[in-house]
This record gives structure tokens, sequence and C-alpha cells, in this order.
């Protein structure tokens, strides 16, 4: 019975995507009521997460399925980020579609099989399950990235994503294979157990294995070295889709990073050093690639970078026997606010096909729609980490973790990032502030995403002093 | 009503402020709000003034209320006699702006009661990272006040400003970060209680850095040279109100800032340091002072001018002795007052003549000789005459540092010279000489703006004759911080050098 609840978010998502494929088969079923299913869907799915965070951690299904999932604390406030964003970015993808045409319904079934992909992704405790998660959740994000197939650039984005994700699969399973030549299992249980007995370093297998599966997730993670499809992708992808894949996206992988490198504390300490300079140059090559954009969406792209970086810093710094990921989820979820709420605005203030998307289309902006300007001000600051947002606090914790593992160059050096950060995040609230507006925003009719926009903004400072545990 | 007088000061300008911007107010009824609010955070930091005892040296007023428990961060507040002056300061001087500047946007007056709730939250902040916080909050505002109302090249002036400040606040962040983690490390629970981060013993690189976290913070604020290149571009480019909120106020925040911060928990850094420091100073002092003899814009030479001050006010921390450091404070009040009437009496020529080059004007003081005696008193006091704010402060800087380094004491008292200078050349320039066809249709000041400024003049002829009463609040607070510093060294008055001993008492 507990089996069931731990996985009842995932029945929630899975079946729910189901039943709004079987309702579009009645011809009255239109629109605007797919949407708002689509909606209550993630909604319904949150507090469905919600009541199961307040169940213990365990594995189910340990005695059947070889353990292949396992909860805690940390797979489950994931799971509402993930939940969080999922339901945002539906709010957001209700204004996109009702100024764009394209088919709802099959937008908003991704979108839940993604999100389905992606719980499933955070609780993995085995290789195999861990691959059929990261390809649930990749398969729906590919289709969802190339969903306007006349568009040259969407096509492009999805040709890219998808090479290059394949290959990252391929490399994923070559992992496995190794892994399981080193350990003889794809459990993660057994595998902790093997490297208690045998050490990490002292079996070329294990190495191999998990250096190619790192290799994987650092690319879905958008980390340097794989960082440059980032801009391009998120660009080509329609505005509700990319603000779901840098913040659903990035914290089921950051999730199952973090419980990868779990498996042992050798395992971490082997790669910590890489991690602390692959922190480093993805922070810096972020923020050097988002100072030359004009255009907001590939700006947001590469900032995701940045705070990848960042979230690497709170990787490097795990403790794996004090581990509660408090400081990464906190981050998770505070970029996840600021990054949705930029998503949420720009997709009803973007118009007909994203006219809108570059640094002058907003200039003025502040005069014509003010409240706009400061809810996309707020989140932008946020991101900025300027106190007393959510962001702030957020940097606060990983800081304080490179602090306390003994990184203090890695402190600092964060801190040089967000000071250069400062640059193209000041650089939006000048134009909208201080120029003369050109364009008279017109937008769509009502749609629920100026309302999302503010919930978010409001939770922006709401969330900002929730006690998290170092 | 007094134990949460400080969460009244510091909520209630803020709400107003974003209450404003909100509601559809024409200009004049945001101006009498915020000249209302503005009265009633005077009344409120009167009302403190005279309850605050400071015999102790103990913060009172204190409140109290945890924010992010798990870190030990917590809503602190009180005032001691380090931080009263400067919360007088920034309580006092703000119903003037609203009362001579009146045909101002609403939203101007929304940022004026922000950044000023914000600046109180700052100087009562006991907490880092509530200080921190409140520090941050407090430059928005600024920011939005450049970049909206200020003169035609405010862009650049405002990206530049905000870049410097936050690049700043940042690396004090990590710094504060730092202190947390070592209390917790050395005491085994979570606080960035001041009072309890200067029991911290620190030593080693990573302290250093720490220490150059937050000097490079405040140094920017203050501004101290070589980190002063922002100020002449942003004291123009800003709208005088805001210009005198810098000038008067935010800077003296950041000499607060040291004093609080930095020299109960570094002693041993900053006694290390402390020669540099003050050399630094001196050196603001004389290329501020010497770049303002060659302005040919009043404003921007007056920007030379706050930044040479500045310099000084901060040269009395780093002598780490008492009379130097009570100097600063006093110093603190006395340049606040009357840098502040400067900046706003200026505002008012430039509001009427519509320039700003000293070239065009000439013998203001003959029509209108109300403006030149309150300018005249203000000028007075910012060079340091006898009698005024300005000679207290300055003399036991002067005297401090001459004990803390008889070279430093020569070089900066007769830089005081420079000041003296531009100030008086000034003076000739716009008031004396022949009137000319601008000067010549010079209003002089109404009725309702010389009651504005009368209080605050007749404030600096007070404090320059009467220092007493305040010194008195301040000494108590003062005396335990260099205390704390000066742990070798028994009775402070009678130490020469103090630095040099504390460095070799603890080799």
């Amino acid at each position: 019975m507990q089996d069931l609840m731990a996985i009842l978010p995932l029945v929630a998502t899975g079946a729910g995507a189901i039943l709004l494929m079987l309702a579009a088969a009645f011809e009255s079923f239109r629109k605007e009521g797919i949407s708002i299913m689509g909606i209550g869907l993630f909604a319904f799915a949150f507090f469905v997460q919600l009541a199961v965070a307040n169940s213990g951690s365990f594995a189910p299904y340990s005695g059947v399925l070889n353990g292949m999932l396992a909860t805690s604390t940390f797979t489950k406030v994931a799971g509402l980020i993930i939940l969080a964003c999922g339901f945002f970015s539906a709010i957001a993808a209700q204004a996109y579609f009702t100024q764009n045409k394209g088919f709802v319904l099959e937008f908003y079934c991704l979108m839940l099989f993604a999100a389905c992909g992606m719980l499933l992704l955070t609780m993995a405790a085995e290789l195999i399950t861990l691959f059929i998660a990261l390809e649930i959740m990749s398969l729906a994000i590919y289709a969802l990235v190339g969903y306007d197939r006349k568009s040259v650039r969407r096509s492009e984005a999805v040709l890219k994503y998808l090479m290059l994700g394949a290959f990252a699969g391929a490399f994923y399973i070559m992992g496995t294979v190794f892994i399981y030549a080193g350990a003889k299992s794809t459990s993660f249980r057994v595998i902790t157990d093997v490297i208690a007995t045998t050490g990490f370093l002292s079996n070329p297998p294990l190495v191999g294995g998990a250096f190619l599966i790192l290799f994987a997730f650092l690319f879905k993670a958008a980390a340097f070295p794989f960082h440059a499809w980032v801009v391009d992708v998120y660009d080509g992808a329609p505005l509700p889709v990319t603000g779901f894949m840098a913040t659903a996206v990035k914290t089921a992988v950051f999730a199952v990073l973090a419980n990868f490198l779990m498996i042992s504390s050798d395992l971490q300490a082997a790669w910590v050093d890489y991690l602390f300079y692959i922190a480093v140059f993805t922070m810096f090559a972020g923020n050097l690639i988002a100072i030359a954009q004009n255009n907001l969406k590939r700006m947001l792209a590469a900032s995701g970078i940045v705070h990848s970086g960042y979230l690497i810093i709170a990787l490097v710094a795990i403790q794996a026997k004090t581990f509660t990921g408090g400081a990464m989820l906190f981050y998770l979820a505070a970029y996840a606010l600021a990054t949705l709420g930029i998503f949420a605005a720009l997709s009803y203030l973007a118009g007909e096909e994203e006219r809108r998307v570059s640094f002058d289309d907003f200039k003025g902006l502040a005069r014509v729609r003010p409240y706009s300007a400061a809810c996309i001000s707020i989140f932008l600051l946020s991101m900025a980490g300027i106190p007393p947002t959510a962001g702030f606090m957020g940097k606060f914790y990983i800081i304080a973790s490179a602090f306390q593992a003994g990184h203090v160059s890695l402190a600092i050096l964060g801190i040089v990032s967000s000071i250069l950060s400062m640059w193209y995040y000041l650089r939006l609230i000048v134009l909208m502030y201080f120029r003369e507006p050109e364009d008279r925003f017109e937008v769509a009719e009502m749609t629920l995403a100026p309302l999302g926009t503010i919930i978010l903004a409001i939770c922006v400072f709401a969330i900002s002093f929730y006690p998290v545990v170092l | 009503m007094l134990e949460h007088i400080i969460s009244i000061m510091i909520f209630v300008p803020i709400a107003a402020g974003l209450g404003m911007l909100f509601l559809p107010l024409g200009r004049d009824a945001s101006r009498v709000l915020g000249l209302a609010v503005s009265v009633i955070v005077v009344l409120l930091g009167l009302k403190l003034f005279l309850s605050f005892d400071g015999s102790t040296g103990a913060f009172e007023f204190v409140e109290q209320a945890p924010l992010a428990e798990s870190l030990g961060i917590s809503y602190r507040l009180g005032v001691d006699g380090i931080s009263l002056l400067v919360l007088m300061a920034a309580a006092l001087l703000f119903p003037m702006v609203y009362l001579l500047f009146k045909t101002r946007p609403r939203g101007y007056y929304c940022n004026l009661l922000i950044v000023q709730g914000a600046m109180i939250g700052a100087v009562c902040a006991t907490d880092l990272v509530l200080f921190y916080i409140f520090w941050e909050v407090m430059l928005l505002p600024v920011f939005f006040m450049i970049g909206l109302y200020g003169g035609p090249k405010r862009i650049g002036a405002t990206v530049k400003i905000t870049i410097y400040t936050i690049a700043g606040s940042l690396l004090m962040l990590a710094s504060i970060i730092y202190l947390g983690i070592t209390y917790h490390a050395q005491a085994g629970e979570w606080s960035f209680d001041i009072a309890r981060l200067s029991s911290l013993s620190l030593g080693g690189g990573v302290a250093t850095l720490a220490f150059f976290g937050f000097m490079v913070a405040f140094a920017i604020k203050i501004p101290l040279f070589p980190f002063h290149t922002w100020l002449p571009d942003a004291y123009t480019e800003a709208p005088t109100a805001t210009t005198f909120v810098l000038s008067a106020i935010m800077a003296k925040i950041g000499v607060y800032g040291v004093v609080r911060f930095v020299v109960p928990v570094f002693e041993e850094n900053l006694a290390r340091y402390a020669l540099i420091l003050a050399c630094s100073g001196v050196i603001g002092m004389m290329y501020c002072g010497i770049a303002a003899l060659a302005q040919k814009d009043f404003k921007r030479m007056l920007a030379f001018s706050s930044a040479s001050h500045m310099g000084i006010i901060a040269l009395g921390i780093f002598c780490m002795n008492i009379q130097a450091l009570t100097g600063t404070l006093y110093q603190i009040v006395a340049h606040a007052t009357s840098t502040g009437v400067i900046f706003l009496l200026l505002g008012i020529i430039e509001e009427r003549m519509e320039t700003r080059s000293i070239d065009d004007f000439g013998g203001v003081a003959y029509k209108a000789p109300v403006f030149a005696a309150f300018f005249a008193v203000a000028m007075l006091a910012s060079v340091g005459l006898p009698g005024t704010s300005g000679f207290i402060g300055e003399f036991l800087i002067i005297l401090g540092a001459v004990k803390f380094n008889p070279a430093i004491g020569v070089l900066a008292g007769t830089t005081l010279i420079i000041g003296v200078c531009y100030m008086l050349w000034l003076f000739q320039r716009v008031f004396f000489e022949k009137t000319n066809e601008r000067t010549e249709t010079f209003r002089d000041l109404s009725p309702i703006e010389t009651l504005t400024i009368l209080p605050i003049v007749v404030l600096i002829i007070a404090m320059g004759i009467f220092p007493q009463p305040f010194i008195d609040k301040i000494q108590p607070a003062a005396r335990q911080q260099i205390v704390s510093v000066t742990p070798a060294v028994p009775a402070a008055d009678e130490a020469v050098a103090e630095n040099t001993l504390l460095i070799q008492a603890r080799n």
C-alpha cells in the first residue's frame, strides 16, 4: 500500500495524460477546455505529491523489482518543484495557444508524459529504470521542442537537441554496461556495496562507467563543455517549452545527478576536482555567452547555463553522510520561480509568432504595462540574487555550502560570476524603465498567464526565508 | 510603542512608498503624503534620541525575531552610540526634500520613501544578513531615481553606480557567509549576530580575504580612493534629492559599516592594514580636493568635494583611537548636515537658473542674501571653521591622526586647506563679483524654503558650539568598540599609535 502511495504522483501524471487523450475523442471538447484540464491535471498531481511528501522515505517494491525506486525527502521535494514547474508552464502554454496555432491536446499530453518521466527520474535507484525515465522525459521534450513542424527554427532546434541527446543516451548506455561489468548489478544499492568492498578507483570498469554516465547527465544539465546546444535549442523551442525545459528538466537532472553521486562518497570524491573546474567553466562560459545576446530567450538560455554552474557548486559541496540536498533544492526552486515567471510574462507579452523577444522590443514596457514590468524586474533581481528575494537566499545557501565544504575559491568565483551576470539582468530593467516605449504592447484576450505571473512574483518573496537545513 | 520604534521608523516609509506606487495619486498628493511620513519619522527619531540613554554603550530599543532559524538569521535591530547619529541624519534631513522640490512625479517620492526606510534599517540592523538585505534594498531606489529622473547622461551613470556597488556588496556577502560558517565551526551553532561574531578568533589568509571583502564594499560606498570613480558621474547626473541622499546619508552608512562590522570583527587585520587604508583616505582627500578645484560644473565640483571629505571621515576610523573614532562619528552628522544643505541649495539654483556652470553665475549674494547666508554657514561648516559642527569633528580626527601617525596627521591637516580654497573660490565666483543677466532675475528663498532650511543651519551652529551633549551619547559605545579592538593597551588615551603596540602584542 505504501509502495503504491509513493508512485501515486507518477500514476496521476501518466494516467492524466491518457485521460486527456481519451477526452479529446469527443468533438465538443475544445482548445480552452483542454488547456484548463491540462493545468488542472498538473495541479492535481502537485497536491498528490504534496500528500505523499508527508510520508517517510523508503524503497518501494524493494522485494519484487530489484529496488528500482527509492524515495527520500530530497526526491519528494524535487518532485514538487517539477510539478509546480509543469503547472506554471501549462498556464504559460494556455496564453501561448491563444495567440499561436497548434495542436493543443498533444502538447499537454506530452508535457504530462515528460513530467511523469522526470518524477521517475528523481526516484530511480537503478540504472536501467533511470535510462527508461530519462528517455520518457527526453522523447516528450524532443517532440515539444519541434512542436511547430512548419517553422525552420524549431526544426533546427529539435534536430540539434535530438542528435546530441541521442549521443548522450548512447554514452549513458555504454556507462551502464561498464558499471554492470564492474559491479555485476545495475542497482544503486549493490554498486554502493561493491565500491565499499573493492574501492572505486581500483575498479576500472566502474570508473569508466561513472565517467560516461556523468557525461550524459552533464549534457542534460547544460554544463561546460556540453553547453553549446542550449542557446539554439532554447531559442528555437516554443516559449512555454523553453520555460519548462529550463526549470523542470534541470530540476530532474540535478536530482538524479545528486542521487548518482550519492551512491558512494568514494565516487563523489573521485569527481570533486573535475566538478570543481566544470562548475567554474560553466559559470563563466554561460556569462560570456549571455553578455553577448540581444535576444531575451537566448539570454535566459545562457543564464540558465550560469545557474547550472551554481548548482554544480552545490554538487561539489555535497557530503555523502549529511546530505539533505536543501541548498540545491532551494536554489532550484528559487531559480524555477524566477525563470517560469519570466516565461509566463513573455507568453502573453511576446504576442503572435513570438514577435517580441529581443531586448529592444521591451523598451519602455514600464510605461505601458507597469505591473508586468515590475514582475519581470522582480524575477530578474531574484536571478541576480538581490535580497530579499528567493534567489538571494538560494545563492546564500550555495555559497555557504561551498565554504562549509572548504572550497573557498569556488565560493569566490561564484560571487565573481554573479557580479558579471548583473550586466545582462540590469540591461533589461534599464530598457524597460529608462527608455521611451515604441510599442503599444497590446496582447491577446484575458488568459491566466498574468495571474500566474503575479502569483510567481509573490512566491519569489514568500519562500525566501523558508527554513533550509544546510 | 517604544519597543518597536525602530521597526516603525523602517517600515512606515517603505510601506508608504510601496503603497503609493499602486495608488493613483497626483504629484501634489504624493508629495504631501511623503512629507507627512517623513515628518512622522522625524518625530519618532527625536523621541528616540531623547529617550536614548547611551551611558552603558549597549544596544537600546532592541527588537528580535527569527527569520531563517536553521541558519540563525534573525531580524535583530538595536541602536547604540555608534548608530544613533547616523540614524538621526537619516531621519531628520528628509522633510527638506519634500518641501523644496515640489514638481517631481509620484515615483520620485515613492523611491525617496523607500530609500529612507531601507537606510534606517541598514543603520539599525545588528544581524549581518539583515544588514545586507537593507544594504541592497537601499540601492534599488537610487537606481530608479537616477535612471528615471536624472540628467542627460543618466543611464551610463546608473549602470556604473549599480554594478560598482553590487560588485562590492556581493564580495561582502561572501565575507558575511564566511563569518557565519566560521562561527558555526567555532561555536557549534549558527548566528549572524554582530555581538557574537565579534568574539570570533579569525586568522589566516581567508580571514584577510574576508576583511577585504568587507572593506571593498564599504570603500565603494564611501567612496574611498581608488574606488571613487563612479561618484562624479552619479552625483552629477542624479537629480538633486538623490545626490543629497547619496552624499549626506548613504556614504555615511559606508563609514558606519566599517565602524560597526569591520572594527570589532577584524581587529587584527584592521591593525595590520590601517596604515595603507589611512593613506588611501589621505590620498583620496588630496586627489578629490585638487580635482574639485578644476571643475567648471558646480555639482561636479561638490561631488569631488564630498568625496574629499569622506576621505577624512574614513581616515578617522583607521587611526583606531577614541578621539579619531568619536571625531568620525561626529563628523558623519556634521558633514551630512552641511553637505546636505549645500546640495539642496544648489538644487534650487539649478532649478531656477537651468545651468550648472560656475561661470554663468555672479553676484547672487546681492540678489538673494538669505540664500547666500545659508550657503555660507553650510560652506564654512564643510571646511571646518571653528564655531561650526565641521570644526569639532575634523579637529578630533586630526588629533587622533597625529596620535596614530604624525606624518598622516600633518598631511591630513594641511590637505584641509585645499577644501577651503575651492569652497571659497566657488563662493566668490557664484555669490560675489558682478551680476549678469542670468542672475539679475534670481529670486531669494521663499519663506517656506527659509523655514525648511533654517533648523538645519541652526543645528550646524549648535553642534559647533555645544558638542558635548552629542559626544556624551557617542563616546561610551565608541570607547567599547575601541576597547574590544585594543585589549593589550589598558588606557586608550595614554597610548601613542595603539595599533603598532597591538601588532607588537600580537606578535
